[in-house]
């Protein structure tokens, strides 16, 4: 409201204010906190979108939702919870997606500034394609823990927001995960595997039996075990473990026999695996450990999720998750499957006791149910505190873009500790400029794809390659110069080509193919290389088109890695000793020396994690 | 300090407190929810301070406040109803505060602070004070109350969208972690034989340390003809000289700068700010004129970036987990600089360092 009142503010701003329309794309953590300092500033034209609905684990920052909206539209709830800041000013909130068709380049043309509150890079890939094309100024801001920042992207000014490398999410190779675990977090990806295979959607990429392929246990001893496993139990192994497993109905008793005993002996029997390492104990489920392996750091703590489970605790856990997930799963209509989500009570129960029992089996700490839904779901602690600093900022930083003074609108980071100057809301000096090289805001928008195109049909690679890595939404594909139409947006034009390898279609090595997304107003050159497929290694590889930049493969593991993170917006952290040091602060070089990664959710691990600029 | 962390968290606490339990901890959380805060001040800094506090899940939380609510509160008092204006700030703030957290206690005191004057009792009933929206002499008079009380101290103000928080903890103990270097000897299968290689590798440690802080009166007693102080002075931030000039100004005219009265406000502003630098020989464009054209009225994202800091300072203080801004916080939207200062011949911080679990902490 204050630019209602005379004398608040300049005159100038004051108007400003009244007449300004926004939009405010995300109501969670962030956004939330963003909406009511809008409100009470004055703006009186306001759009927000979301395509969440409320849950528990959001009331205690975001603020405008209380326990009974749970389950109930964000963007509908913090309308009506702001209007009662200002019931005169105008809300208009969406409950859908922002990548969509509705939201074209016009839509975002109506705003004088956009404000990004969103928990996933590929929506805010988008929103930068979309302000770019718009050539509106964003406002992109993030938050983890402590820490957060605010950003002005403005087309030809500033960085985009995809001029940047992102870090990769952690990887696993797939023999550690299915034969030499050694760290917690291989237990639970393999957990987390273990419930795609027997309930989940079905990827031969997550197979959790013992890998005989594992170079390391090549030569005789991984024959000798093969041969063994064939002569006495048959070719069980071979069989899909989800086969398997309705085979014997989901009997708990039996899937722990096999999973925790035979598979564990069978990898026992490539001996070459156990030389330098710890074998593993093969486990009997009629004689578990009863006592709690370990005491969980929060011993005093009466709460089950803090507590570390015995080995009999993780059974009785474990086959009371499996009888409810095969109930759950028995409901579903043939051909579908369980989504793997932390907040579902028995997908979490399980993947924390089998979790456990592996650990346990190879001699691997083990953790609570808290502290392993934590590494599960790549939860991103988030807190109200922090959230309302940065959305201040972010209004701040409006005000000023408002008033056209662009250049004032710096980044700015909210750190958890002063710097040497004492600095705990650091502003840059300066704006990094645009990335001449950059795919998405450079004039000359061209990258190298390499793939197998003898083996990637043309489905995959819209699917894998355009939408995931690239981050297009509905791209119209042609071979550079002869006018082959690969790929249409146009429902049905190009659905005989689908099944069709590249190499079918005339792609060759070398081949120049150009994607052009209509809703992005985007279009992209793609340089076809083509390589062959190698197992354990990624499918594809996207390098800038930049003979400079050193291309580096990132293998893809955890892609199916659960549901998006509900936890607020992202965040430049400042990750000390990290290596995967993205982009250095070269304004406030005196600055006590911190790394800057840009790390976004990393269940949001997807191939956009494997782009390589 | 906060008595009672050993009660255990509910299942429905655990779940409504999940996020910020994996960011400060269990233990943290036990400590906050045996905390007894005190705002006084409901305007819009006193709710962004209450709205983060009560939320994180306090025990309770009193606010404090003998004035009514005016037009001008809307531009940030998100918790009073258009319908509730001219009545008491605090009673009409209640309803909206309780509906953020139904586990936390809050109450309003229709009161403004001259009326406990000869009642220290009332104030040592709380953990932690902040004090809003007052003038500098009242301020002085509750850091003494407090610091007998061993209750911990803060003050803050927005202006317009400049602001400040100041701190006295007194003698506040904490845990902290630090990263340290231990070398380590590599174990390698490769070279069984050979002498092993030391290589250093980063260890977090937990060690609890002690901060001494100062009250107000020591930064207000400081002798800005000094050499170092006057160096400091001119180092600084605006912000700081601007805020001694707005509590000079409230001080002096019993109110803040008044839109309505805007130009002459501004007036009067400078001519305090050109007797204060003067006489401190600090040149005048230390505080331009332009910082004046946006000190009125408290804006909405300011006492958010202001009430979120303080929070958190509030959050950590009551967890007694990291160290504490000492003892000066200062925002200046013009650069967008958020600035810790430590000011008053704070004592040389002796703390201990000893590594402990954060449950061994000392209550005091």
């Amino acid at each position: 409201m204050a630019a209602e009142i005379p004398g608040v503010f300049e005159s100038s701003l004051q108007d400003f204010v009244k007449k300004s329309k926004v939009l405010v794309v995300g109501a969670g953590g962030i956004g939330c906190e963003i909406l009511k300092n809008l409100v009470l500033t004055g703006f009186s034209d306001i759009e927000i979108i979301d395509l969440d609905t409320i849950d528990v684990s959001n009331l205690n920052r975001q603020f405008l939702f209380q326990k009974q909206h749970v389950g109930k539209s964000k963007a509908v709830v913090a309308r009506e919870s702001a209007l009662k800041f200002n019931p005169s000013v105008s809300i208009k909130a969406y409950h859908a997606s922002i990548i969509s068709p509705d939201f074209g380049v016009s839509f975002f043309k109506q705003f004088q500034v956009v404000l990004n509150a969103l928990d996933n890079r590929a929506a805010r890939n988008h929103v930068n394609r979309m302000c770019l094309a718009a050539d509106i100024p964003l406002l992109e801001s993030g938050t983890a823990g402590y820490e957060g920042q605010v950003e002005l992207i403005k087309k030809g000014m500033t960085k985009c927001y995809e001029c940047d490398l992102k870090t990769a999410s952690k990887t696993y190779p797939g023999c550690t995960i299915r034969n030499t675990p050694s760290e917690p977090i291989h237990c639970i990806v393999w957990a987390k595997h273990l419930f795609n295979q027997l309930f989940g959607e079905d990827d031969p990429d997550e197979d959790v039996s013992p890998d005989t392929a594992d170079p390391e246990a090549s030569g005789k001893a991984g024959d000798t075990a093969l041969n063994t496993e064939a002569n006495d139990t048959g070719n069980v192994i071979r069989v899909s473990t989800r086969t398997w497993a309705q085979s014997c109905n989901y009997d708990p008793q039996k899937l722990f026999d096999k999973l925790f005993h035979d598979d564990i002996k069978y990898l026992l029997s490539m001996s070459n695996l156990w030389k330098t390492r710890r074998p593993p104990t093969p486990l009997v489920s009629t004689e578990l450990p009863d006592a709690a392996a370990g005491s969980s750091k929060e011993e005093d703590s009466g709460l089950k999720d803090q507590r570390c489970w015995s080995i009999a605790e993780c059974y009785t856990v474990f086959a009371n998750s499996c009888k409810q997930l095969r109930e759950q799963f028995a409901l579903l209509k043939e051909g579908d499957h369980l989504v793997w989500d932390k907040d579902d009570k028995y997908a979490m129960d399980f993947v924390a006791a089998c979790a456990n029992i592996r650990a346990h089996i190879f001699g691997i700490t083990q953790n609570s149910r808290f502290q392993i839904k934590s590494m599960a779901g790549n939860i991103i602690p988030a807190i109200a505190t922090t959230n309302a600093v940065i959305a201040g900022l972010v209004v701040l930083h409006a005000l000023r873009i408002l008033e056209n003074k662009l250049e004032t609108c710096v980044p700015v980071y909210l750190r958890l500790k002063p710097n040497h100057k004492g600095h705990v809301i650091v502003p840059e000096k300066v704006f990094e400029s645009p990335n001449p090289k950059c795919y998405v805001c450079s004039a000359k928008r061209e990258v190298i794809v390499k793939i197998d195109i003898e083996r990637m049909t043309v489905k995959q690679f819209e699917e894998i390659v355009l939408k995931k890595a690239l981050n297009m939404h509905a791209p119209d594909v042609t071979l550079d110069g002869q006018g082959v139409v690969l790929i249409s947006s146009e429902e049905g034009e190009t659905t005989s080509n689908n099944a069709k390898t590249l190499k079918e279609l005339g792609l060759q090595d070398g081949s120049v193919i150009v994607a052009d997304d209509f809703l992005q107003d985007y279009e992209l050159r793609i340089s076809i290389v083509h390589k062959a497929y190698v197992k354990d290694q990624p499918e594809y590889e996207v390098i800038a088109a930049a003979e400079d930049l050193v291309p580096k493969p990132i293998q893809e593991e955890e892609k199916k890695n659960g549901s998006k993170n509900e936890d607020d917006n992202v965040m430049q952290v400042d990750l000390e000793n990290e290596t995967n040091d993205v982009r250095k602060r070269k304004s406030d070089s005196d600055e006590i020396p911190t790394k800057k990664a840009k790390v976004d959710n990393q269940d949001n691990g997807y191939a956009d994690d494997i782009i390589v600029l | 300090m906060v008595e009672g962390n050993r009660i255990e968290l509910t299942e429905d606490e655990a779940e409504l407190y999940d996020r910020q339990i994996r960011l400060w901890g269990l233990e943290s959380q036990k400590r906050l929810r045996a905390a007894k805060v005190l705002v006084i001040g409901m305007s819009g800094l006193g709710a962004e301070v209450t709205k983060n506090i009560v939320l994180a899940g306090v025990k309770s939380l009193t606010m404090m406040d003998g004035s009514v609510a005016t037009k001008e509160d809307l531009c940030s008092q998100f918790f009073i109803p258009h319908s509730e204006l001219g009545k008491n700030r605090a009673e009409a703030s209640v309803e909206r505060a309780q509906q953020l957290n139904p586990m936390v206690e809050v109450k309003a005191v229709p009161h403004y602070p001259e009326k406990f004057a000869d009642e220290p009792d009332f104030y040592t009933k709380f953990d932690i004070v902040c004090a809003t929206r007052l003038d500098l002499p009242t301020y002085l008079k509750i850091n003494t109350i407090c610091r007998n009380a061993n209750v911990k101290f803060f003050c803050a103000d927005v202006f317009g969208t400049f602001g400040y928080h100041f701190s006295d903890l007194q003698n506040h103990e904490y845990a902290e972690e630090e990263t340290k270097q231990i070398a380590k000897p590599v174990l390698s299968s490769h070279t069984p034989n050979k002498r092993a290689k030391m290589e250093k590798e980063a260890v977090k440690v937990t060690v609890k340390k002690t901060d001494k802080f100062v009250p107000l009166q020591a930064v207000v007693d400081m002798d800005w003809k000094n050499e170092e102080n006057k160096k400091k002075l001119n180092e600084m931030d605006s912000s700081f000289i601007l805020s001694m000039i707005l509590l000079s100004f409230r001080s002096k005219q019993k109110r803040d700068p008044s839109p309505a009265t805007r130009e002459e406000d501004i007036k009067l502003l400078q001519s305090i700010r050109d007797e204060f630098l003067t006489d401190k020989s600090v040149p005048l464009e230390k505080v331009p004129d332009e910082c004046f054209r946006t000190v009125f009225a408290e804006v909405s994202p300011s006492c958010a970036v202001v009430g979120g800091v303080l929070a958190q300072e509030i959050i950590k203080v009551v967890s007694q987990k990291g160290a504490p801004h000492n003892n000066l916080f200062l925002f200046n939207p013009l650069s967008s600089c958020g600035t810790v200062v430590s000011l008053g011949n704070i004592p040389s911080q002796n703390s201990k360092q000893e590594p402990v679990d954060l449950i061994d902490l000392d209550d005091d």
